[in-house]
């Protein structure tokens, strides 16, 4: 059953820890995904991305000397990368509510918290094949739509047409 | 009252820029992806990694009681600890790692300084744990309780709301 589909697919692994590589290589292989790249930081996977076409990054958060934040960034916003769209799985076992925010804000498209279990991380692809996201430029964040709920209690900033639809229908 | 920002957002809808798996090609991927099989070889592909992951955290434990009081060390080893403990079904080592790990990011956010006899009885259940996880998992999930309690108890004590 391991996918043709999964099979076309090249992945990068961008992570300091040579066991954790070796699990998610595992994991990946799994589903049929052969072709993998792998980086030990961000600086790495960054010449890694330009030179050769990557649909899938798994990238750990903290290492150095550039961690997966910055990576993130660079790869929504550098000018030389080829696939500013590329989806983006934070896996760390950071999970204070501060870092995942740090995470949504820097641009990942998911985050899976250690330890990594394949259903998690299957869970997180899955949600990536089956809900794509719109993505959001706007003066100081370019990636993934980080509005995933409604919240009642939101207090902006507004500042997207659809913000101001309701109001406009109502005149 | 809603107040537009000068600069709007622009939007880019999902299906103008190119995607992980097409649409066309999203059933089957699921498929894949929900798989009996894919999972049994999931699982396959983590057993067989156990072993070594086993040995590099008895590793990482040797080097965590030989941090002594380098700090940054010690954080970056309990760190990677808890990072696949868990995977290498060493559940009690990475729940008390992960418990030095908050306690230690939270004092640092707070900067205050950390508790020297803590944070050594943490390094030391995590050592007693990681080399006796098979074996006494009941009195490492006790010691790991009590280890959050006291956590919990010393970052109030140091004003972490």
């Amino acid at each position: 059953m391991t996918g043709a589909v999964f099979e076309t697919l090249k992945a990068l692994i961008v992570e300091d820890n040579a066991h954790m590589r070796t699990l998610l290589r595992a994991l990946l292989n799994s589903t049929g995904i052969k072709d993998i790249a792998e980086a030990a930081n961000g600086q790495g996977a960054l010449t890694i991305l330009r030179e050769r076409k990557s649909d899938l990054v798994l990238s750990d958060l903290a290492m150095k000397p550039m961690d997966g934040l910055e990576f993130t960034r660079r790869v929504r916003n550098d000018e030389h990368n080829p696939n500013p769209f590329v989806p983006i799985i934070m896996i760390t076992g950071h999970t204070e509510r501060y870092r995942v925010e740090a995470a949504r804000d820097a641009g990942v498209t998911e985050f899976l918290a250690k330890p990594i279990t394949a259903h998690n991380l299957f869970a997180r692809i899955a949600e990536i094949v089956e809900r794509p996201r719109a993505f959001v430029r706007c003066d100081n964040y370019f990636g993934p739509d980080r509005r995933r709920h409604t919240l009642d209690d939101y207090a902006g900033p507004w500042r997207r047409q659809d913000d101001f639809q309701q109001e406009v229908d109502v005149r | 009252m809603k107040t537009a920002l000068k600069q709007m957002a622009q939007i880019i809808a999902a299906d103008t820029y190119p995607q992980m798996v097409s649409r066309q090609n999203a059933a089957r991927a699921m498929q894949t992806l929900r798989s009996a099989e894919v999972a049994a070889n999931a699982q396959a592909a983590m057993d067989a990694q156990v072993p070594a992951m086993r040995a590099a955290i008895l590793e990482y434990v040797d080097e965590l009681e030989n941090a002594q009081s380098d700090m940054t060390k010690i954080f970056e080893t309990a760190h990677e600890i808890r990072g696949f403990a868990e995977s290498a079904g060493l559940v009690t080592t990475g729940r008390i790692a992960d418990i030095l790990c908050r306690y230690m990011d939270d004092m640092e956010r707070i900067k205050k300084p950390v508790d020297l006899t803590l944070v050594a009885l943490n390094v030391s259940a995590i050592g007693r744990a990681a080399r006796a996880e098979d074996g006494d998992v009941a009195m490492g999930d006790a010691v790991a309780a009590e280890l959050a309690a006291l956590v919990a108890r010393r970052l109030t004590d140091a004003g972490h709301g």
